[in-house]
């Protein structure tokens, strides 16, 4: 393996790693900055159920009704999600494991989940440029993430084999773009992870706290009685 | 449906009309003069005070979600709007929260402060996209929340919309409607501009046509009794429209033995903060109220049937006045409920045989808490309740909620979403629609009309006092 793989996995990694870090500490530090609205009321539900509910809404598709109707779409993004888990997978088992990869089943696993997401991200991607809903809320950034995303998917379905005595291209080219992405990332949309407890927390709380999450589903007794 | 569709750029670019904002300041109305309702400067450097007040009113909650979007679209499905005219991008909730997301990226957010044209981050040029703004917030969007629900990532982008509603109400940029209800508010404590006088005739009126459908010369509809289990707070539309409401509440609470009395002032438990966004009349309508009953030494407010004054009595108006709740609010729902359980009062389902579906307001199901507390009385008083489809949280609008009702301009396109909650109508072959929301009454006959549809729109406590049974007098005695 040439230095510069070697470095580029490992050094390079680490730095922009920290350097994200950096940045969404920064943000998170600006967000705390804004004050939080206060609930003065009595509830009538539970805040911590109702957070709780609101948290777990992305495993159960049956409780929203754009997942439960859409449940081609709910499982793009599964798919899709599945395989940024494990593309930051592999860009640390790579250096730092690769024996892991050497288990065959293992690694076509890996492959075959970024290889879907990358599907995934072309579907997307057509979907954002063909649908006039899609394409009216779009900025620039929402297309090159996607893009970055989905580049980044097929590069790593060439670079999980890690053979780099065939060729180091592929292994470059996976390593540059996670760099790329780790420093892209905190000034995307892509940071919408970083947010996503947050929104989900405001919202469940409001929500828990009237009692309007857990959603009523039929059948129960009126409360406040 | 798009031939027979509105062009959206009609709505959009509606001119600001002042019509009335001139009037109030050529007669010196109070509110106006104390400055409590904004009029429309154009001589200010409105962009620049819309900036500021963003500044200020920005809050954590808010700002996640303006951070949040993600963009993916998921809450075109969930909009009426948006499902009416599917041949319209601007109908999806991205889109119209993203006019005020594009500002906040511009002057708060760093990517686009740096990179504006990267995310679409832009700010207001004039007046006029400030009018436009106002068009499509108020104009396009009844902040049903619908779409809230249904995103994701849990952006809630009916906070965002009122958010910038409440910029514009500062800066007189808002349509009529808003104008004069806000000041009516204001001035006279309740959003249609009753008159003592008026409302103390009413109510004289609505006791009189009870004494004759009870067969009691001396009952009487108590105002301002102290001491009472509750203060039964209105919506100033049972007072100028629609006051059987209150005979029919007459009724329920004279057989069910209760002690209650009416405030003469503080009685309007709606809210036009709410819509237009101003927490400050908000505070002021609410405090009315929770002083009224304070001042009575009421053990309870009672809220009559209206989704968004439910809403704004019962969660929001405590934290837009900073009031401490120190006396339990609840709606009529609840009321109804407990007289049925504890047996002091007898209902006969059979009284109200016509089929029947139930419509949830969006502000009692989906703000609220109030989605099953309906359905157990419905299935008490009437014999055939079908079901709406999507209903309770998932329920569509009636189309009037918002403020819409007040906003006449924005009429036809309202008319034309409308086809939305029609076709549910439709489906369920019901005769009557029940909803326990006046807005919502009004948002559906609007509809009814326009689409003519045979079903009536009823409430719930017209069918509660048509299904008591009455004990004769002896068995009373």
């Amino acid at each position: 393996m040439s230095e510069f793989l070697k470095v580029l996995e490992d050094q390079v990694q680490i730095v922009a790693l920290i350097f994200m870090a950096t940045v969404y500490t920064i943000r998170l530090i600006w967000m705390f900055r804004f004050k939080a609205g206060k609930e003065i009321t009595d509830s009538v539900g539970s805040r911590r159920v109702g957070v709780a509910y609101s948290m777990m809404n992305v495993v159960m598709p049956w409780a929203m009704e754009s997942a439960r109707k859409n449940l081609n779409f709910y499982a793009q993004f599964v798919i899709f999600h599945a395989g940024v888990a494990v593309a930051i997978a592999a860009t640390f088992i790579i250096p730092y494991w690769p024996e892991f990869f050497e288990i065959t089943p293992i690694m076509r696993i890996f492959q075959l989940i970024v290889g879907a997401a990358f599907a995934v991200g072309v579907i997307r991607l057509i979907r954002r440029i063909t649908n006039p809903s899609m394409r009216i809320i779009s900025t620039p950034d929402d297309y090159f993430s996607i893009i970055l995303m989905t580049v980044w998917f097929a590069s790593g379905v060439f670079a999980i084999p890690n053979e780099y005595k065939v060729s180091e291209w592929p292994l470059i080219i996976f390593f540059s773009m996670t760099t790329l992405f780790l420093v892209y990332v905190p000034f995307s949309k892509i940071s919408h992870y970083l947010y996503y407890p947050f929104t989900r927390y405001f919202l469940g709380k409001t929500m828990g706290h009237r009692d309007v999450f857990p959603r009523k589903r039929g059948g129960e007794e009126p409360a406040g009685l | 449906m798009s031939d027979k569709s509105i062009n959206i750029s009609d709505v959009v670019n509606l001119p600001l009309d002042i019509k009335e904002q001139k009037k109030a300041i050529e007669q010196k109305a109070p509110s106006v003069v104390e400055g409590k309702v904004k009029v429309y400067n154009q001589d200010n450097d409105n962009v620049k005070q819309l900036l500021e007040m963003l500044k200020n009113k920005l809050n954590r909650q808010s700002v996640i979600s303006l951070v949040g979007c993600v963009h993916c679209g998921m809450c075109a499905d969930s909009c009426h709007y948006s499902l009416a005219r599917p041949h319209d991008p601007t109908m999806t909730p991205a889109y119209k929260a993203d006019q005020i997301r594009q500002i906040f990226k511009r002057h708060f957010d760093w990517t686009g402060r740096i990179f504006p044209w990267w995310v679409h981050a832009k700010t207001p040029k004039d007046d006029e996209d400030l009018n436009r703004l106002k068009n499509v917030v108020f104009g396009t969007c009844t902040a049903c929340r619908r779409c809230t629900l249904n995103c994701p990532m849990g952006v809630d982008t009916a906070v965002l919309i009122r958010l910038t509603r409440g910029l514009l109400t500062e800066l007189g940029i808002v349509p009529e409607g808003v104008f004069v209800v806000s000041k009516d508010q204001w001035e006279t404590g309740n959003q249609m501009g009753v008159s003592q006088e008026e409302y103390i005739e009413t109510i004289e009126w609505q006791e009189e046509e009870a004494q004759d459908e009870l067969e009691d010369p001396n009952f009487k509809i108590p105002i301002d009794k102290e001491d009472c289990d509750f203060i039964y707070t209105v919506n100033p539309r049972e007072i100028k429209y629609d006051p059987r409401s209150i005979g029919y509440a007459c009724k329920v609470f004279y057989h069910a033995g209760e002690s209650w009395t009416m405030p003469s002032w503080g009685w309007d438990m709606t809210n036009f903060g709410l819509f237009s966004g101003d927490d400050k009349l908000g505070g002021f309508v609410a405090k009315n109220l929770y002083e009224a009953a304070k001042r009575l030494r009421a053990k309870r407010i009672v809220i009559s049937e209206c989704g968004h004054g439910y809403r704004s009595t019962r969660w929001e108006g405590y934290n837009w006045a900073q009031y401490k709740q120190d006396i339990p609010s609840e709606s009529v729902l609840t009321t109804l409920i407990r007289y049925i359980d504890q047996g002091r009062i007898k209902v006969d389902p059979s009284k109200n045989p016509l089929p029947i579906t139930y419509h949830d307001s969006c502000n009692l199901a989906r703000s609220g808490d109030l989605t099953e507390e309906p359905r157990w009385l419905l299935e008490r008083i009437c014999t055939d309740f079908r079901e709406m489809y999507p209903n309770r949280a998932d329920n569509f609008c009636c189309t009037g909620g918002g403020g819409a009702l007040s906003m006449v301009e924005y009429k036809p396109l309202r008319m034309e979403v409308a086809k939305v909650k029609a076709d549910q109508l439709t489906a369920t072959g019901a005769k009557l629609v029940c909803t326990s929301c006046h807005n919502c009454v009004d948002g559906l006959n609007d509809l009814i009309k326009h689409y003519k549809l045979d079903i009536k729109v009823v409430q719930i406590l017209d069918l509660v006092a048509d299904a008591m049974v009455v004990p004769n007098k002896n068995e009373k005695k």
